[in-house]
């Protein structure tokens, strides 16, 4: 072992590493950056605004206090409540949006609070987005607990429990899920930029790109035919993941082996092909967005880099993992124009609230991705000059 | 009466063709013609201007000042490059498809219909027997071959080529050389760059280039003739002069 060998290479490290500004910067900046926003998503989440219709099904004396002191209370942290005449006429509130809590109080709620049983109130929230869904809960799981000391002085005894249900997916939805359409658009997302941006790069700094355009093609034909190479393989892949999610393959034991299922068997509301449309107009912005930033790349690492500035924030304020309606206000017009937005929006309510194309939310999201993919290309096709150096 | 003269029309024509990166002036008021179905040599050292050069001729760079005329239509025009080759200082080949492929594939954005071009650029170059080998398997000097293959699929009546010859073999340079003239009797108009002197006999005429200028123009023995030594080399020096600096480097007082 060679000591001079060993700090040879050391100082090469640190003189090479010292010249590249964006490592250096993504070594010490990014953390700081992307935790700052971490921390300040956290933190400074808007508390879930309550827009309940309280539907009061109980003839006595008991459910009707609970609803004026639940209303009250539901307003004193900031919210609105009105009530309802049925379920039905409060869940058509859900669904178009005037409303964003249902909360029945059921028939049986006087008698089985004066029988000393336990009554039980049912919230019904949307079940488009569990983490937003749970916020509505615990809102009105707040209110209620100011609601029923004031409204049943004896009734700390006999708190009422909480049914919680949804109007779309099933009650037993579980964690994956309510993730399947959020992951479907991340991963399209991902690879496809990655894939892109990378075999772009190799055009550039391959000297390809400087012999294609000693040709004819136009820089149209170029981003087209990209969007179209690289689409077939985003096709596939969402084929090839949709399936996987949506598989339900019960396999029978045979032999010594046990019977196992194969599949993650998400059920899925809308068409599977829906869902695949909003997939690939997010995966074609992709490709062009690919395209797009190997223009401020030199090296493969450095389409990698562009990661952490790409795809993590769009995995903080996109609705991947916090609603955006909880992000802090500032950030709020941040999220809206991020396609990702779009995507999930649109795979949530394609898989889990079966939305179709008369669907207004639904046609929105393809309209916007479609737009987002038509910007990135035109960008693109800017960054293309025949004029490199 | 006369119609347009193919023979005397120039192939090519720089006007005060000029272009310039920030205080650097890479082409810095260039004017010449070049006739059809000869083969010019651009020499000169690295940073010349060469290869900017011929960017602007093809279009590939807009000059910051004058005009570039090839075939009779002023560059840049993307629909002119398909009467163009250009063969590149880097291979710029796809290392993952085949050779044939390759060729294919510059074929059809030359917008080459024929399905054969391919398989004959490649036996121009003698790569007939490689055609389905991965150009990135290929030792460098059959992808100078490949790339040159590509260049010339579309039998482009004007053919540039940037330091064709870097990497490859002396065997295959002699080979380069035939094709070459083959292709300049058949009427294609070369424009060969490069920084190797001894080339330059093979060219029709020399373009001597130094800071974005052409320091001199003519046949090899006419450049030779007019610096008064029997040295390309020793010739290119003097017509950039400093020629007086070659002596001092071997240690002796000037002469």
């Amino acid at each position: 072992m060679s000591r001079r060998r060993v700090v040879a290479l050391w100082r090469r490290l640190v003189q090479e590493l010292r010249r590249d500004h964006r490592s250096m910067a993504l070594l010490f900046v990014a953390p700081v950056v992307l935790t700052g926003l971490l921390a300040f998503v956290l933190r400074e989440q808007q508390p879930a605004t309550v827009d309940a219709v309280i539907v009061n099904q109980d003839a006595g004396q008991a459910g009707a206090k609970v609803a004026t002191s639940l209303a009250s209370g539901i307003e004193a942290d900031g919210g609105s409540a009105t009530s309802g005449d049925s379920e039905a006429v409060a869940e058509a509130a859900l669904v178009d949006g005037s409303a964003s809590v249902v909360v029945v109080i059921p028939a049986d709620f006087s008698t089985a609070l004066a029988g000393g049983g336990q009554p039980t109130l049912t919230v019904i929230t949307l079940g488009l987005e569990a983490s937003a869904d749970g916020s509505q809960v615990a809102g009105v799981q707040k209110a209620l607990a100011g609601a029923l000391a004031s409204a049943l002085p004896s009734g700390g005894a006999r708190i009422p429990t909480i049914s919680h249900g949804t109007i779309y997916g099933s009650g037993e939805s579980d964690l994956v899920d309510n993730l399947a359409p959020v992951y479907l658009g991340f991963f399209a997302y991902f690879f496809v930029y990655i894939l892109t941006g990378v075999s772009f790069l190799r055009e550039r700094v391959g000297g390809t790109l400087e012999r294609l355009l000693a040709t004819p093609v136009a820089r149209g034909e170029i981003v087209l035919g990209y969007s179209l190479g690289f689409g077939l393989f985003a096709t596939l892949q969402c084929a090839v993941l949709l399936g996987w999610t949506l598989l339900d393959l019960q396999v029978p034991a045979i032999g010594p082996l046990p019977a196992f299922s194969f599949g993650l068997a998400v059920p899925v509301a809308g068409s599977p092909l829906l869902a695949y449309l909003v997939v690939l107009l997010l995966a074609l912005g992709a490709v062009s967005l690919g395209i797009l930033l190997s223009t401020f790349a030199r090296t493969e690492l450095q389409v990698i880099q562009f990661i952490p500035l790409v795809i993590v924030p769009q995995a903080l304020l996109a609705g991947v993992l916090f609603p955006v309606s909880s992000l802090p206000a500032i950030l709020q017009p941040i999220s809206a124009i991020l396609p990702l937005t779009y995507a999930v929006n649109g795979l949530r309510e394609v898989i889990i609230a079966g939305a179709d194309l008369s669907t207004r939310a639904l046609q929105v999201d393809l309209l916007v991705l479609a737009g987002f993919a038509v910007l990135f290309a035109a960008l693109a096709g800017l960054t293309i000059r025949r004029e490199i150096a | 009466m006369a119609a347009v003269d193919a023979t005397t029309d120039p192939a090519i024509r720089a006007v005060d063709l000029r272009k310039t990166f920030g205080a650097i002036h890479a082409v810095d008021g260039i004017t010449f013609e070049l006739q059809a179905g000869r083969i010019y040599g651009l020499l000169g050292p690295n940073g010349s201007g060469k290869t900017t050069l011929i960017r602007l001729l093809t279009g590939l760079a807009r000059p910051s000042g004058g005009e570039a005329w090839v075939l009779g239509v002023r560059m840049p025009s993307r629909a002119n490059l398909a009467r163009v080759g250009y063969m590149t200082q880097s291979d710029g080949i796809y290392a993952e498809l085949t050779s044939r492929e390759n060729a294919r594939f510059f074929g059809a954005l030359y917008g080459v219909t024929d399905a054969a071009a391919a398989d004959e650029a490649l036996a121009v170059v003698d790569l007939a027997d490689r055609r389905d080998d991965l150009s990135g398997q290929l030792s460098g000097g059959l992808r100078r071959r490949l790339s040159l293959a590509c260049a010339l699929v579309h039998r482009p009546p004007v053919l540039f080529l940037d330091e064709p010859t870097v990497g490859v073999d002396p065997a295959l340079r002699v080979q380069f050389w035939e094709h070459f003239r083959r292709l300049a009797a058949g009427g294609t108009t070369i424009v060969v760059s490069s920084h190797v002197m001894d080339e330059a006999d093979r060219c029709d005429e020399l373009l001597f280039m130094r800071d974005g200028k052409v320091i001199a123009r003519g046949s090899g023995a006419e450049l030779r003739a007019r610096a008064g030594t029997t040295d390309l080399e020793q010739a290119f020096l003097r017509f950039s002069g400093d020629a007086g600096t070659i002596p001092a480097q071997t240690g002796t007082a000037a002469s």
